[in-house]
């Protein structure tokens, strides 16, 4: 393959130049790292074209489900009777993911430029941001970027005279997970309870307010901007086709200096771990698994951790998926069983509790983990606890309930002689409990 | 055979033909092939949520919601493949982990769509060794028992609540598995309809509270008849056991209730069981006594022989009567007692049965279906036809149907324009000056609903009648197609009784002059059939009054003696709606003790004074009822009548439409009988003392 691999950006290919939050964040500080340059030349682009480009880009969506952004944008209808809405998804609330919030923190211009860029493509004249509910300074930064960019003319009628109408209202979420599917993003900014639609009707058809809508991440919708201005080559030269572009990598767990990182696609999760994030605690040795891509991706094992590529079809290939792109490192002296129990608890509460299966299930299974590992049931049990994962795992409206199994299906395949090992000491303690009461 | 709008698929291998746009578990049905399911409802909507009615689709990665998913050409549906059987297996085990095993205490056992499914689709034995989860009850009023812990959080009822009875009271709160269904705050629900509700939810989570432990559904008979609470002659079961009623459910009937009925038909039967007359009732003094019918039938011989001339003798009938009631109580005047003062429009309409256009509900309830514009006369609906209303809502809701009410303010449950409340509104309209007259104008099918109770019983009502004559003509209200000129009764008997003429045919005293008679002393028999609008005081000054009905009820107080005549649970009748399309009530339990059906009373008492009316049995008396109004011939059948002149020219008054109902729970004696409906009423009145309140607050 002749693609150049990269592991480490320059501060020029960057996207998010300042994702540390070293320097100003603020509007000034934007236009001096190269913000809101040749905006006016792209809005008088014809959105067609720029979606042309997008299409060419091979960009695909940052918040999860890895989608092709240009070709969601071709979705949406021409504007006839009904406006259209764009509307960003900044309910990023998925275990170990963290990097719309730096996104909003240092970066909000890179959001507010892509939104305008976005508007111009999609025929929408307002877009929505749902921010999180608990980004209280995410929020407010975000607010006054936008406050910022009405004032330089950047948002508001007639942006820089290219009769392109822009505007941007933030709304903040109430804290619930569920809100960050995209349908439930859509009924909670209805002001109705966040749940997941049925489809079709496909946002794009018919979405807020019935109206054609297309749902956004944040990383996504600011990663445009770049690639219409440097290029699609630019672009091209990151990561495996199909898989191009740079990507923020939040990396946490046992390594010994967790950060966000923007980095190259299709970068090997060792190299990832052991430059950008002061490697494994321990050592590389060290290594027990790696979440690869936020808390409901299945887990990799170590060696598996070894070899892989960090992109979306590379980790589709081994039965998991590069989802947010949250690498959650565990290292041998983590517990396990108990990390999953949480995550699994996570899930139980966050089910929104419309479709049977889940609402019921998710309980159900996190009793099961909550138990087993510690040891409390039988071997069969786990038979059992895999059993139940299956008849919750595609049986109901939205992804939530695949998302709340997978841990747990890749934990009993990785690690049930664990589970197992507890329930043996378990069963001989209260065997030996029973002989010295009879005795 | 390719039809355009016809879509071929296979289910199970089985060749299924079907519309374009239905959805697969209705095409399942259609060809008897049952797809178990919860949440969905046909008159709902579809949020596909219990996931119960997965089935296997070809060519679809997983399995796939047969309630929302729509039927394709050459779609390969499997409903009991290996992917499909598993997945409902999966979901009904989910289902039932935190569903109690309480049924042997649970009301709903027996006719249970969780027991039933459970039985048919999933396992003899359960996995979940955990604990199970317990839910507080809600308390949604004198009508609705709550066992929350039962709940499967299908949604109906807050679908049904938000959707079709149109008080969005019901609600999920919380998420997950804490998820709750119950009312944003706690109180009785807001809606006329809330009973449907236990019938709409598949388990038992809610139950009616009346029939609470009361009895078991396997334990019951029943019998199909029609409702008479209302105008509009909802389709009923009536459950019965030991000649008592237990419970009364609606039937299915497209053209009527669609399958809703209202509470007042649900829950009055507790009235039909309290202050009965049991036994003919003679005056000695101050007190009734209980006689035999042989001396009741003595005393009421000798004071129509004692009466010195026919015109001194008078008849009144109530609302609540059948066919055959009417008829023979009309006949028994007439020709027995030989007198014409005789009314059953005792709220002092003088409106006669000629002309049957303008008494009925022309276009049929199916017609508000095609109705693009209602004008609403002195009309509401909501209390006086809630299922009626119901299915305006669901037009306003799906179709965009407008509303406009000329008439006593009133909330709908859907948005209505308001014109100021006098009946001159309707000259302005006539005249085109009024907006309304500019929708009427614009609209396809413009349908004008007037309220019998508030307009009919005006002093102007001829003149209004002409009015409205004149708008419906004007503005194509009736056309060639279309029959938009409709009265709503809210009176079960009262198109019967024009139908059969229970009026002054000759030169008889109506309403108005029998009781300016009473006044004057001039009246020396008075037979009250019934209860009606007219207050107890008013009836004094008779010689001897007769009172026959099934109720013991204020009249009693001014009777000599009292003949006790059956409820609609008791008797096989012709009915006759407001639509006036008339339909056969069955005999579910017999009249309690001595009391009697109400034809045989009059034929018997007319053998005891004079000659025998010429019926001996039903069917001859129905042959009659056939010959003198030929409408009663076809049951179940609806036939719009010629459209003719109707009314008086003249002035209108500048008076506001009352309202037409001021006890929505207590409107006739069965209801004022019932307990249930005692407690909704009281409920109904604290909560408009407090909105009043709040009004004169705010």
């Amino acid at each position: 393959m002749s693609v150049k691999q990269l592991h480490t950006l320059s501060v020029e290919d960057k996207i998010f130049k300042n994702l540390d939050g070293s320097d100003d964040w603020h509007i000034k500080g934007y236009e001096k790292r190269g913000g809101y340059k040749g905006l006016d030349k792209i809005l008088k682009t014809a959105p067609k074209d720029i979606i042309e480009q997008l299409k060419a880009s091979a960009l695909r969506g940052r918040g999860g489900a890895g989608f092709p952004t240009g070709m969601k944008w071709s979705f949406m209808p021409p504007v006839e009777e009904k406006p259209n809405y764009l509307v960003v998804n900044a309910d990023e609330s998925e275990p170990g993911t963290c990097k719309d919030r730096d996104i909003l923190l240092y970066d909000p211009h890179t959001l507010v430029e892509g939104i305008i860029i976005g508007c111009h493509s999609l025929g929408a004249k307002t877009c929505y941001v749902y921010v999180r509910g608990e980004y209280i300074d995410e929020a407010d930064h975000l607010q006054k970027a936008i406050d910022e960019a009405y004032e330089a003319g950047f948002l508001g009628k007639n942006i820089l005279k290219t009769k392109v109408d822009v505007d941007i209202h933030v709304h903040t979420g109430a804290g619930a997970y569920i809100c960050g599917e995209e349908t439930a993003l859509l009924e909670s900014l209805e002001g109705k309870k966040g749940q997941p639609r049925m489809k079709p009707p496909f946002p794009a058809g018919a979405g807020l307010y019935g109206c054609p809508t297309t749902i956004n991440n944040v990383e996504t919708v600011a990663q445009v901007p770049p690639i219409l201005k440097k290029g699609v080559k630019w672009w091209t030269q990151f990561g495996r086709p199909n898989n191009h572009g740079t990507k923020i990598f939040s990396i946490s767990g046992a390594v010994n200096k967790p950060c966000n990182v923007e980095a190259p696609m299709s970068i090997p999760l060792k190299t990832l771990i052991e430059e950008h994030a002061g490697g494994v605690i321990g050592g590389w040795d060290n290594l027990l698994a790696v979440i690869p891509g936020g808390s409901s991706t299945p887990m990799l094992s170590a060696i598996q951790a070894d070899t892989i590529l960090m992109d979306f079809d590379a980790l589709r290939e081994v039965g998991t998926g590069l989802g947010t792109a949250a690498v959650i490192v565990m290292n041998k002296e983590t517990d396990i069983l108990a990390v999953m129990t949480r995550i699994s608890r996570f899930y139980k509460h966050e089910s929104c509790g419309q479709c049977t299966p889940c609402r019921e299930g998710v309980g159900w299974v996190w009793r099961m983990m909550e138990r087993l590992s510690h040891g409390d049931g039988e071997i069969e049990e786990l038979d059992q606890l895999f059993k139940v994962t299956k008849k919750v795992e595609g049986h109901t409206i939205c992804a939530f309930a695949d998302g709340a199994m997978w841990p747990v299906q890749g934990v009993l395949k990785h690690f049930r002689p664990l589970f197992e090992a507890e329930i043996n000491k378990a069963k001989k303690k209260s065997k030996q409990n029973n002989t010295a009461k009879s005795a | 055979m390719s039809d355009d709008n016809q879509i071929t698929l296979t289910i199970n291998d089985q060749k299924v033909v079907v519309d374009k746009g239905t959805s697969i578990i209705e095409a399942a049905k259609q060809s008897g092939i049952e797809v178990p399911h919860f949440c969905y409802h046909k008159r709902l909507s579809t949020p596909a949520n219990c996931r119960m009615c997965l089935v296997e689709i070809k060519g679809a990665p997983k399995a796939m919601p047969s309630c929302y998913t729509m039927v394709g050409q050459d779609m390969e549906v499997y409903t009991n493949s290996e992917l499909a059987q598993n997945s409902q297996k999966g979901v009904m085990e989910l289902m039932l982990i935190n569903h109690p095993l309480d049924c042997p205490i649970c009301d709903q056992a027996g006719e249970c769509d969780l027991q039933d499914m459970a039985v048919s689709y999933g396992s003899d034995r359960t996995h979940f060794k955990e604990e199970k989860r317990a839910v507080p009850d809600k308390n949604l009023g004198p009508l609705i028992r709550t066992v929350m812990t039962r709940c499967i959080h299908c949604t109906r009822c807050i679908r049904f609540a938000t959707e079709v009875a149109g008080v969005p009271e019901m609600c999920a709160t919380g998420r997950g598995e804490n998820m709750q269904v119950g009312t944003y705050v706690e109180k009785a629900l807001e809606s006329e309809l809330s009973g449907n509700m236990i019938d709409l939810c598949p388990v038992g989570a809610l139950c009616s509270k009346p029939y609470a432990f009361t009895a078991r559904p396997w334990e019951l008979e029943h019998t199909d008849s029609v409702d008479v609470m209302d105008g509009i002659g909802s389709n009923i079961r009536i459950f019965h056991r030991g000649g008592k009623v237990m419970r009364i459910d609606p039937v299915e009937c497209e053209d009527i209730n669609e399958e809703w009925i209202s509470d007042t038909a649900r829950f009055s039967y507790d009235g039909l069981n309290r202050s009965r007359l049991t036994t003919p009732l003679r005056r000695k003094g101050k007190s009734l006594e209980a006689c035999g019918w042989p001396q009741a039938f003595d005393a009421i011989k000798k004071a129509a022989g004692k009466a010195s001339k026919p015109d001194a003798i008078a008849g009144l009938a109530g609302d609540m009567f059948s066919a055959e009631d009417l008829y023979s109580f009309n006949a028994f005047m007439k020709t027995t007692l030989k007198t014409d003062n005789v009314d059953a429009r005792t709220d002092g309409s003088t409106m006669t049965g000629k002309h049957r256009c303008k008494y009925v509900f022309n276009s049929g309830i199916k017609g508000i279906d095609k109705a693009d514009f209602i004008l609403i006369v002195g009309a509401n609906p909501r209390l006086e036809a809630p299922v009626l209303n119901a299915r305006i809502r669901k037009n306003v809701l799906s179709k965009r149907l407008q509303v406009a009410v000329v008439g006593a303010p009133c909330d709908l449950t859907y948005p209505t324009m308001h014109s100021e409340n006098t009946a001159i509104i309707l000259d302005q309209i006539a005249s085109g000056e009024h907006p309304f007259a500019k929708q009427l104008e614009d609209a396809k099918n413009p349908m004008i609903i007037v309220g019998a109770a508030a307009t009919l019983a005006r002093k102007d009502a001829p003149q209004i009648m002409y009015r409205l004559y004149t708008i419906a003509d004007q503005y194509r209200v009736v056309n060639k197609d279309w029959h938009g000129f409709n009265v709503l009764q809210q009176k079960p008997g009262r198109i019967a009784a024009l139908d059969l003429a229970v009026y002054p045919e000759e030169k008889g005293k109506d309403t108005a002059g029998i009781l300016k008679a009473l006044a004057d002393k001039k009246i020396e028999l008075l037979v009250l059939y019934g209860e009606s609008d007219i207050p107890p005081e008013s009836l004094k000054g008779a010689k001897t009054t007769i009172f026959i009905g099934s109720h013991l009820s204020p009249y009693a107080e001014v009777a000599d003696i009292i003949l006790p005549a059956a409820a609609y649970t008791e008797k096989t009748a012709l009915w006759m709606n407001t639509e006036g399309r008339a339909q056969e009530s069955k005999k579910a339990v017999a009249p309690p003790m001595q009391a009697k059906e109400d034809w045989k009373i009059f034929r018997a008492l007319s053998a005891e004074i004079a000659d025998p009316l010429p019926f001996d049995t039903q069917s001859q008396l129905r042959a009659l009822i056939v010959k003198r109004a030929p409408v009663f011939e076809n049951l179940n059948t609806f036939v719009p009548p010629k459209w003719e002149s109707f009314g008086l020219a003249g002035h209108i008054l500048d008076n506001a439409f009352e309202q037409p109902v001021r006890s929505f729970y207590k409107t006739n004696e069965i209801m004022r009988a019932s307990q249930v409906m005692t407690e909704c009423q009281d409920l109904a009145d604290a909560r408009a003392d407090v909105n009043a309140k709040q009004r004169k607050v705010g």
